[in-house]
């Protein structure tokens, strides 16, 4: 449609503009701007340099949260993507149920990562005794307590935020098996292609597209992190289970150093975008060898 | 419709497998029901993962009237709403705008839009508390609406755009030759035609909205103004260690809502979040 006059398009999305400028642009380039200044919020600030940066690579607490980030990100992706896409595989092979066990499966998703962390951490209690002591009790063994343990904390709050968020993956790869065309599983069919060589041949390599799309979402997901691992260990013990944006949190709201916390979510910041750009060139180079 | 059969083993093997996945997905909310309505006694006396000795509701009272959980619930509907009717009324014009008023930066414009996706809410969460902070809005409900506002902008503008650059010109350009000016038009032809894309992104931002917990965390810090999941978390600390019974009851009113709508939307819920998620 042609404008009437030149203000109408602007007319229409200024509104958003403005919000989205004010709510979302401003305090990113607020944030670079205090991430060279030492402040604690109260006192002046006190021009740094890039002296806030160059502390990361010192900071032990902020090393290893970037190691245990790596550490969540590589589990939590393979598990993710590999229960969702089985999940996804069965779930479309099979008639009866189908329907009822998406629906069941996603539970999950929908309800918030306060209420399944507090469910977690009355599960693995060991006193009061939850469940899996009872079950480690009953089996003559030891109840360990797997969230104050350094060794179990980082894996647990792993698997607790892929339970979360696996059934996401299922519904995105079992949408995408369903749009495949019946013609081209018909034609394979008629070829005497078997079942299993179905999915190598055709309908994986059909999906290549999602495979990416999930990569972005579950690589972009955990390297933000947040709820789990502050909810359920708060980072903890010590520093076992602390991740990027935990440390970043901590740093900024509870030892109030606003300049060296917002240098840290500068980093969250640039990480994420080296992460995404890196898969957009695998997904451009896959793309070409087609 | 021809198939490739699966045989008769793997056929096994896959409802062992999903059986096994059910309960590992259910066990969780299944457990935390069960427990809710064990006694006191039932507590100390019975294994954790044992049955409730009988139907005993009396956690229930405890958790809705000797706590603030009902105020909770009431801020986090609150939030909800007026997040989502902000989302809906600035993103639907801007997409209209985009993807139906020709202008020349309109491409540029939604690629300024989309840049908002990458950007971590951690990458502005100490300006905003400074803002907030000093205009007065912490303990406010705007300090939970607005950057939720901002942030959930470009995914329904895209939602938006991706619907509204299919609908044929020639509709509008029938309503102009009627008289329609370019308000009407928008409100009268192009919202009411994206009521699917209106209710996939009220869906999508719903759970997101009703679950998040950085923004309440932070900027809430006065008791009565908290939502239900920082709400929770704090009933759940005070009477975590004297009271089980009571912040099971909590947890299971806490997710019985998302439940209930789930129920009945299951569909659009899992369609929506996906098509969320899926962006690109």
């Amino acid at each position: 449609m042609r404008p009437r006059n030149k203000w109408e398009p602007w007319l229409f999305s200024a509104p958003a503009l403005i919000v989205y400028v004010c709510i979302v642009l401003v305090p990113v380039v607020w944030s670079i701007v205090y991430s060279v200044f030492d402040w604690n919020g109260i006192s002046a600030m006190k021009f740094v340099g890039l002296q806030n940066y160059s502390r990361m690579f010192g900071d032990e607490v902020f090393v290893t949260s970037f190691f245990n980030n790596l550490f969540f990100m590589a589990v939590g992706t393979i598990y993710q993507v590999f229960t969702g896409l089985i999940m996804a595989i069965i779930l479309t092979n099979i008639t009866k149920g189908n329907n009822i066990l998406r629906v069941i499966y996603f539970i999950p998703c929908i309800i918030s990562s306060m209420a399944i962390c507090k469910i977690f951490e009355k599960l693995l209690s060991v006193e009061p005794q939850g469940v899996l002591a009872a079950i480690m009790e009953g089996m003559g063994m030891e109840p360990i307590a797997l969230l104050s343990e350094p060794k179990w904390a980082l894996l647990v709050v792993t698997l607790v935020d892929g339970y979360k968020f696996c059934g996401l993956y299922m519904v995105i790869f079992y949408s995408a098996f369903m749009a495949i065309s019946n013609d081209v599983v018909e034609a394979a069919y008629i070829d005497g292609c078997t079942w299993g060589q179905q999915y190598r041949y055709i309908k994986l390599p059909m999906i290549k597209n999602i495979f990416f799309v999930v990569l972005v979402i579950v690589i972009n997901g955990t390297l933000k992190s947040f709820d789990v691992s502050y909810i359920l260990t708060n980072g903890g013990p010590g520093s076992a289970s602390e991740l990027v944006a935990t440390y970043t949190y901590k740093t900024a709201f509870s030892s109030t150093q606003f300049g060296y916390g917002s240098a840290l979510s500068v980093f969250l910041l640039v990480e994420s975008l080296v992460a995404v750009g890196i898969i957009r060139i695998f997904q451009q180079r896959a793309a070409k060898r087609d | 419709m021809q198939r490739l059969t699966t045989s008769k083993w793997l056929r096994t093997l896959f409802y062992i497998i999903l059986i096994v996945v059910l309960v590992f997905q259910t066990y969780p909310m299944f457990w935390v029901l069960m427990s809710s309505f064990k006694t006191k006694q039932d507590m100390a006396y019975i294994a954790p993962y044992a049955f409730p000795s009988s139907f005993y509701l009396g956690n229930y009272v405890t958790a809705l009237f000797e706590s603030d959980l009902i105020r909770y619930f009431l801020n986090s509907v609150v939030v909800a709403v007026g997040t989502l009717v902000g989302i809906v009324i600035l993103s639907a014009p801007a997409a209209y705008a985009i993807s139906k008023i020709r202008f020349k930066q309109s491409e540029k414009l939604l690629s300024f839009f989309l840049l908002g996706m990458m950007i971590p809410i951690f990458a502005c969460l100490v300006p905003m508390f400074q803002i907030y902070n000093a205009v007065g809005l912490r303990n406010t409900y705007l300090s939970l609406i607005l950057p939720q506002i901002g942030f959930s902008l470009p995914m329904a503008i895209y939602l938006y755009t991706g619907f509204m650059k299919f609908v044929p010109n020639s509709l509008l350009e029938a309503a102009t030759i009627d008289g329609a000016n370019s308000f009407q038009m928008f409100s009268k032809i192009m919202f009411p035609m994206a009521k699917n894309s209106t209710i996939t992104i009220i869906i999508y931002n719903f759970v997101n909205i009703w679950n998040e917990f950085t923004y309440a965390n932070t900027f809430m810090t006065k008791g009565i103004m908290k939502t239900l999941p920082v709400g929770l978390n704090d009933f759940v600390g005070e009477m975590g260690r004297r009271d089980w019974g009571g912040t099971f009851a909590a947890i299971v009113l806490a997710i019985l809502p998302t439940l209930i709508i789930y129920f009945f939307l299951n569909k659009n819920v899992m369609e929506g979040m996906a098509a969320g998620a899926v962006k690109d």
